[in-house]
């Protein structure tokens, strides 16, 4: 509760009567405009805020989950391709390498007319050759002479022993062109003995059919041996028999990895080892962040976001300022009424106290009046006397006194009536004659000359004296305030018809055509803040009415303002 | 001028008293009555020709009183002393049956026409 009533008192606008400083007041307002503007954006703002959010999120989980299962597919997919491929090739060679077949190849001419034949069905066969037990190579068939080579101290060699078929690894051999061999151990019939078949294969044989599997899943498709040489051409990681290292040896079932490569680059490793052979399928793609789907997705989440926040700004702006400007205006529209209403207030009582003093001063008044005037009979009536001259002169001087106080008490409680409204018979000349005289001090500290006008004889209005002369106090009033200093009101009246008019003409600035339709409208006023309540012309207008007559206002600009007032003579 | 019988009511009593005195020194036969009360009994046992009565008493309302000597005595003219600045009550108290009204403080010329209209109206009446 404490903390509420404390929050209220920091962001709300104070009672304006309460708070007399205006620059106090002006920094209320502003600090409201402020706590407005910061609650509407904060309103504003934190929904887009998670939507945004959220649609980030959870368009970056669908182009990853995205591109996992592509990239999984395309490996599955090239997997199989190329495990079939191997498969083919190794039963191409076990075929040719048929048990009994051993003498038959050991003659140079037989295994040559095999070559070809091979060859012109699978062209990248390089070379076949034929090695004995010991690991010496009897025949062979190829573009090199290594009839004879030794290869008892090769590590496939006693591999090849034990597991029937070997795939080698892509090297440089002796022929010095890079290759891999496919072997194949077989027994010689009728002995304990073994016999090899080694084929040559160029690489490019897979190099070419990995490209034929390349697709668009995936950036990079390449083999590389489980000691870390490439096997094929990698597109980024170098060429033929270059190294790459895999951080993880993959098993059959495939892995797929997120990293950052050597180019800094956030991309998804997808690998997996080919059954039979010692060789490991590598796939690689670069991340989604790279990707022109996100990027533009990005971009168009930024755009959106930051339109939509200039916008909201702009108009949470504007719509703080309007609606502080709303509630100031009413506040000092509430401030003048109230201003208003107690200077309406405050009159009655100075009324009301003058006309209790003015009742009670007439009665001793009175008095002085009469024992003058009974002196004054004594010594008419009497006889004379020493210095009689100088006491008739002096009573003389007291009966003027008294004259001078009756005027007065009867204009103050003239005035105090004007509050009820009461009909009489009234002469608009003397309301005009007994007005002049409250501003005629201010008329001529301003240099402000009046010129009366009247039309003698002006026949008697039925009406109330005292709203009269609040009527022709206000225009009079407002005239000295249009001209300030130096100047003339003239004032007229005259009948014309059956009506009664009373012409007030200033020399002021005048009146633009514009603000003279408002200047009867309540609250509408042109003197600066604080000095005008836009209310005398408009209580003007309504007493105006209210004694049953017209009022109107006309102007020139640069010959000052005409307002006439009409009463009729006959209600 | 036959003497004039004139009845003054005022609840100040000084100023009642010096203007007595004042129409007696014109020849003017005057009583004076300082409450309301006093002047209805004042008119009932010796009724003058003209009252000069004061809107505001203590007692009585002078618009009572003058209710009253227009009920004791329909054709005894009455001038009543208002001390409003204003001539509504004035007029009201014409309406109400006063021959005129003057303010307060009175000047004793115009006092003295009013009374003399008023007795002359009062003379015809009689006749």
């Amino acid at each position: 509760m404490n903390i509420i009533q404390r929050l209220k008192t920091q962001v709300l606008p104070v009672d304006p009567e309460r708070v007399t400083d205006e620059l106090f007041r002006k920094k209320r307002y502003k600090r409201f405009r402020l706590s407005l503007f910061l609650a509407m954006n904060l309103i504003g703002l934190i929904p887009m805020l998670l939507i945004a959010g959220l649609g980030y999120f959870q368009y970056r989980d669908l182009l990853q989950r995205n591109e996992l299962d592509q990239l999984q597919w395309n490996m599955e997919g090239a997997q199989k391709t190329l495990e079939s491929f191997v498969h083919e090739l190794q039963a191409v060679v076990n075929f040719v390498a048929h048990d009994d077949r051993y003498n038959e190849l050991l003659d140079q001419k037989n295994l040559q007319i095999l070559f070809d034949r091979i060859k012109k069905q699978y062209p990248y066969f390089v070379s076949l050759g034929v090695i004995d037990s010991h690991g010496i190579q009897q025949t062979y068939a190829g573009p090199y002479n290594l009839q004879g080579e030794d290869y008892s101290q090769e590590k496939w060699f006693a591999d090849v022993l034990t597991k029937k078929v070997v795939i080698s690894d892509v090297v440089m051999g002796f022929s010095q062109a890079p290759h891999f061999a496919i072997k194949v151990i077989k027994k010689i019939p009728g002995t304990n003995e073994h016999w090899v078949l080694r084929a040559t294969i160029h690489p490019e044989t897979l190099s070419n059919f990995i490209a034929t599997i390349h697709t668009k899943a995936s950036d990079d498709i390449f083999i590389v041996s489980r000691d870390g040489i490439l096997q094929t051409p990698s597109l980024f990681y170098g060429n033929l028999l270059h190294s790459f290292q895999l951080n993880e040896q993959p098993t059959t079932e495939g892995q797929i990895r997120q990293m950052v490569d050597n180019y800094d680059k956030h991309i998804l490793q997808a690998s997996v080892l080919l059954k039979n052979t010692s060789w490991i399928l590598v796939l690689t793609k670069e991340g989604y962040i790279h990707g022109s789907q996100w990027s533009s997705f990005r971009r168009k989440l930024f755009y959106i976001f930051a339109g939509c926040s200039i916008m909201g700004l702009l108009i949470t702006i504007k719509l703080s300022k309007i609606l502080t400007e709303r509630i100031r205006e009413s506040d000092e529209k509430r401030h003048a009424l109230t201003a208003e209403a107690e200077h309406t207030h405050k009159l009655a009582s100075i009324g009301r106290l003058a006309a209790g003093v003015a009742h009670e001063i007439n009665n001793p008044l009175a008095i002085i009046d009469q024992k003058a005037g009974l002196i004054q009979d004594i010594l008419e009536f009497g006889s004379d006397f020493d210095n009689k001259d100088k006491v008739l002169h002096s009573l003389l001087g007291i009966h003027n006194g008294v004259n001078r106080c009756k005027v007065i008490t009867h204009r103050l409680l003239g005035f105090a009536r004007r509050m009820d409204f009461c009909e009489e018979q009234v002469q608009i000349n003397e309301v005009l004659k007994e007005v002049l005289p409250f501003l005629e001090k201010e008329a001529m500290y301003n240099h402000i000359k009046f010129n009366l006008n009247l039309q003698e004889n002006l026949p008697v209005l039925f009406s109330d004296h005292g709203q009269l002369q609040q009527i022709f106090l206000n225009i009079i009033n407002n005239a000295i305030d249009a001209i300030g200093h130096d100047g003339e009101i003239t004032i007229t009246s005259q009948v014309e018809g059956d009506s009664v008019v009373v012409g007030i003409q200033d020399n002021g600035p005048g009146i633009p055509e514009k603000i003279l339709q408002q200047i009867f409208e309540p609250f509408f006023t042109t003197k600066e803040t604080g000095k005008g309540t836009g209310l005398g012309l408009s209580i003007t207008y309504g007493l105006v009415k209210k004694l049953g007559g017209t009022i109107r206002a006309t102007s020139t600009l640069g010959q000052g303002a005409f307002f006439e007032v009409r009463f009729p003579l006959s209600l | 001028m036959t003497k004039i019988k004139l009845l003054i009511v005022d609840d100040e009593l000084e100023f009642a008293a010096t203007l007595a005195e004042r129409m007696e020194l014109r020849g003017i036969e005057t009583q004076i009555a300082n409450t309301g009360q006093e002047a209805l009994e004042k008119v009932y046992f010796s009724p003058p020709d003209v009252v000069i009565l004061d809107l505001k008493m203590p007692d009585m309302n002078g618009l009572e009183v003058l209710q009253g000597i227009k009920a004791l005595h329909p054709s005894i003219e009455v001038i009543m002393l208002t001390g409003h600045g204003s001539t509504a009550s004035g007029i009201e108290s014409k309406e109400k049956g006063a021959f005129d009204y003057i303010m307060k403080p009175v000047d004793l010329t115009e006092l003295l026409e009013k009374l003399k209209l008023a007795y002359e109206k009062r003379s015809k009446v009689e006749k």
